[in-house]
């Protein structure tokens, strides 16, 4: 079973988005930001990482240049969470290498999309 | 609300626009925000000109026309508005104030302004003439036969590293549909000892079965979209774009070529086309075949060697001649066929023998004048054919639909008059065409036809007539839909008992719109009557043809010419009257009784029902009849027609004269000449006589009226 | 004969490390066995180093056969269609 970590300061967002992923078969791992995020890269093998932008103690971005540095998660797929005004966001994050982007606010149903164009269940 | 009031609030909207243009221009010469500011001037441009259409303000739509054509370029990002441009369309823009006030006073632009309006136009032509790219040669445009697909992928070497997998999007894509033949392209990648086993060197020739559309399998690999080439073609797309693929992709293109045979998207013979098409200059299938030179080189510079060629051809056997010139030499061969048939008349009075074979031969003399006069302003259509290639290459772009133009009887020539006035009416009918009559590329496959829309232009002449037709291959006419619109317009009535044939007519009535909703396209320009009432001031006719699900063909008929015709001149009582001897089949003697009640009614001719129409009573002409009567068979549009007249008295040339303003609402009548004898006579319209014999005989009988139709053996 | 197995991950993750692990083995110029039956999960990196590893045997002249395919491997290389290409007897999974 494929396992997935979700980062967002929202906890209302977190959990939608675990409901249907779980709903679909993928195992969640959830952390409210970066720093809470990294603490949960212990080995453990995630197949996919969702992550926020803006939040608080860590960006997404410094988090993803922080967990491409662990050799367990180099090439671990993002998404990365980001609004319609992040356009600048956007560049710095292709830069630090992150490719896959949803843009909220997004469906459930889009999210699974998403999510299932980089891993199965 | 009337005309009049409805041309109050023209005149108050344009005044608006004008200002809104002008505020736009000049934000722009300030350097404010150029895309809104570029609209806001498109816009105004171009309500001004789709209103002034509906009131008929031709010198109004005319010159706004260049302007708004110049503006789509710039809007579409094919021409920069750069300084020059703006003071230009400033210019444009008083011009265009001037003119909306003299349509406020209700008058017409004196020469002055027709010539600042001309110069404004050269202008503008200037900027159209400089973007005009030169027409690509035809191509071999048939479809494949693949119902499939087709997804070329070559992932880029940072993929892997980003953490994408190229499986798991082939995967997604399983989801979607059915992926009938995939290739896995093992190329590229290199062996072990001299590789980055974490580049990505893999690349995907997919055929894939889908109802899904091209923008939903291309959102499958929106996360690689940068880092990754990708070709989606439509089932039955072009050979030519599998040529372009094959051409584009780094692959040897022979080896490319077979893959794409074994993975179902071409058939041998397709691959055959396609590479025959690719080397299809034959000294340049020499020299790449030595691998002499490279193919692309060779057809630039073949391409160069043709157009100097063409260029060098035209210099010497054209000419350029003011078209004004020509139009007053035919006027005044006009003149001289009215004086030489008055010569001939009295030479024949006169009884003198020579004078009679003088006169005899300066008629062949002045017919062969005549003649060859017309024939200087006949122009064959295919270069107003040309044309749409862009109109219809842009559409399609706008309208994110494939569809390629045929051209058929490009070699057809009709009168310059003519073709200047055609091809607006034509540029309705092909975006009308393009955006109500081809479907979308789904609903197209889903009904099994080829994605590729097809248009068709064809020109034919036809019993002294030139037939224009523009078909399309889309959906057809809905006729529940037109019939219900018609009567909640209150064009029919409910209960009207239509054929399908004329309920598809309903289109082109005042106040009739087919679109649901406004769209660009359908919104620029003029209506279907508009049309209509365009191709009928040019004595024509338009008529529609269409078949649910398959199509549409909309059939212009246009007299050859404007000015001068042959005519069959006849008689009822003393009054004279001509009709185009084009349309005259033949002249029998009228057998039915004078006392016979009645305008019109059928006679027997040869086993054959033929509705006749008396012109005596039509035209309410007092003399008692004649003893004798006489039938004149006329024909138009594969209909036929008698009318009833009193004399035949033969064939001549005749210089069709316009009538006044204020008989234009004679119905029957298309125009008037003037006889050698000096009296004037009447010519029919019999286009419109044969409506009429045939609405009148529809009231009279209250029935159909089966209209015989000219039987094409 | 050479033999090695592959186990757990064919994937990006060990790309580099496997490629590190198997290029000594073509040095004997000996016949090559892979047992790709402990493998859990094969990607396009993993594909992609395994036809060159053949493409590899091949410059070399060498024999190369992959044994015991997964059904993880099996799955990949039923999609890529590339069964056919490596010429190794496999279990016909699929109908």
């Amino acid at each position: 079973m494929a396992t997935i970590l979700v980062i967002d300061d929202s906890t209302s967002l977190r959990q939608v988005v675990s409901i249907a992923l779980k709903g679909a078969g993928y195992s969640v791992i959830e952390a409210c930001d970066g720093k809470d995020a990294l603490s949960k890269l212990d080995g453990t093998k995630i197949n996919l990482i969702i992550s926020d932008v803006n939040m608080p103690n860590m960006d997404g971005i410094t988090f993803l240049k922080e967990a491409r540095k662990l050799p367990t998660y180099k090439f671990t797929p993002v998404i990365m969470l980001t609004t319609e005004a992040g356009e600048e966001k956007k560049t710095e994050g292709q830069a630090a290498g992150a490719r896959a982007w949803v843009v909220k606010p997004f469906k459930p149903e889009q999210m699974l999309s998403a999510v299932s164009k980089l891993v199965a269940p | 609300m009337n005309l009049d009031e409805a041309l109050d609030t023209f005149v108050a909207e344009a005044e608006e626009l004008l200002g809104n243009m002008e505020d736009a221009l000049l934000g722009m010469k300030r350097g404010s925000a150029a895309e809104d500011a570029i609209h806001a001037i498109f816009r105004a441009a171009h309500t001004i000109k789709g209103s002034a259409g509906l009131f008929g303000l031709d010198f109004v739509v005319g010159f706004t026309h260049t302007a708004e054509s110049v503006l789509d370029l710039v809007r579409a990002g094919e021409l920069e508005m750069d300084a020059a441009m703006v003071e230009l369309m400033l210019e444009v823009c008083d011009h265009l104030g001037s003119l909306i006030s003299l349509v406020r006073q209700g008058d017409l632009p004196d020469a002055d302004l027709q010539g600042s309006a001309s110069l404004l136009t050269a202008r503008l032509q200037n900027y159209l003439e400089k973007n005009n790219p030169p027409s690509l040669p035809e191509v071999e445009a048939a479809g494949v036969v693949s119902d499939c697909w087709h997804i070329s992928l070559r992932f880029g070497q940072d993929v892997l590293r980003y953490g994408m997998d190229p499986f798991s999007f082939i995967r997604y894509l399983g989801k979607m549909g059915r992926i009938v033949g995939m290739h896995t392209l093992t190329d590229g990648i290199p062996r072990l000892s001299a590789m980055d086993p974490e580049s990505c060197h893999l690349g995907f020739e997919i055929r894939f079965e889908s109802a899904a559309d091209k923008e939903t399998i291309e959102s499958v690999f929106d996360f690689v979209k940068e880092d990754c080439r990708i070709v989606i073609l439509a089932p039955h797309s072009m050979i030519e774009k599998y040529r372009i693929l094959i051409e584009e992709l780094p692959e040897d293109d022979m080896l490319l070529g077979e893959i794409l045979v074994k993975c179902g998207s071409l058939t041998q013979n397709e691959l055959d086309a396609a590479l025959r098409i690719q080397a299809s200059a034959p000294i340049g299938e020499v020299l790449v075949g030595q691998g002499m030179v490279r193919a692309p080189v060779v057809e630039a510079a073949l391409e160069k060697q043709k157009q100097g060629r063409d260029a060098k051809a035209g210099e010497v056997s054209l000419i350029r001649v003011d078209s004004s010139k020509l139009d007053r030499l035919i006027d005044l061969v006009g003149e001289l066929i009215i004086v030489g048939s008055s010569a001939s008349l009295f030479a024949q009075r006169s009884g003198v023998a020579e004078l009679l074979e003088i006169t005899s031969s300066m008629s062949r003399m002045v017919e062969e004048v005549r003649d060859t006069a017309l024939s200087l302003r006949m122009v064959q259509i295919g270069a107003t054919f040309n044309r749409f290639q862009r109109v219809v290459h842009d559409v399609s772009r706008e309208l994110g639909k494939d569809i390629r133009l045929e051209i058929g009887g490009a070699e057809t020539e009709l009168d310059k008059v003519v073709v200047e006035k055609i091809a607006d009416p034509l540029t309705h009918l092909v975006r009308n065409s393009m955006d109500h009559g081809i479907e979308p590329e789904a609903a197209r496959i889903a009904s099994g036809k080829p994605a590729c829309g097809t248009l068709k232009l064809n020109a034919y002449h036809d019993s002294g007539s030139i037939v224009i037709e523009v078909s399309d291959d889309g959906g057809g006419l809905n006729r529940e839909k037109i019939l219900k619109k018609a009567i909640e317009k209150g064009i029919v009535a409910a209960d009207a008992n239509l054929a399908d044939q004329e309920i598809c007519q309903l289109i082109f009535e005042a106040g009739f719109s087919t679109a649901d909703k406004v769209s660009n396209l359908s919104g620029r320009g003029v209506g279907m009557d508009v049309v209509r009432r365009n191709i009928q001031d040019l004595r024509g006719s338009i008529e529609l043809d269409s078949v649910e699900g398959q199509g549409t063909t909309t059939r212009i008929r246009l007299p050859l010419t404007l000015s001068i015709i042959d005519g069959c001149q006849v008689a009822v009582g003393k009054s004279s009257y001509v009709i185009p001897l084009d349309m005259v089949i033949e002249c029998i003697e009228f057998e039915g009784g004078q006392d016979e009640a009645g305008q019109s009614g059928y006679l027997n001719l040869r086993g054959e029902v033929l509705p006749y129409l008396r012109l005596r009573e039509y035209f309410e002409v007092d003399e008692a009849a004649q003893k004798r009567q006489n039938v004149v068979v006329v024909q138009y549009a594969g209909r036929r027609a008698g009318l009833v007249v009193d004399s035949l008295l033969g064939e001549l040339q005749t210089v069709i004269k316009p009538l006044g303003r204020m008989f234009g609402g004679v119905k029957g009548i298309g125009g008037f000449t003037i006889l050698g004898s000096g009296e004037v006579a009447l010519i029919l319209d019999v286009q419109r006589l044969l409506q009429q014999a045939e609405e009148r005989e529809q009231k009279n009988s209250g029935r159909n009226l089966t209209i015989m139709e000219e039987s094409r053996s | 004969m050479e033999k090695m197995a592959i186990e757990g991950e064919l994937s990006i993750c060990r790309a580099e490390e496997l490629k590190r692990e198997l290029l000594p083995l073509y040095e004997t110029g000996r016949e090559l066995e892979i047992d790709l039956s402990g493998v859990t999960e094969m990607d396009g990196a993993g594909l992609q180093l395994m036809v060159a590893m053949k493409i590899e045997a091949i410059a070399r002249d060498v024999r190369l056969s992959f044994t015991g395919h997964s059904a993880a491997v099996m799955e990949v290389l039923d999609l890529a269609d590339l069964v056919g290409f490596f010429g190794d007897p496999v279990l016909i999974t699929r109908q």
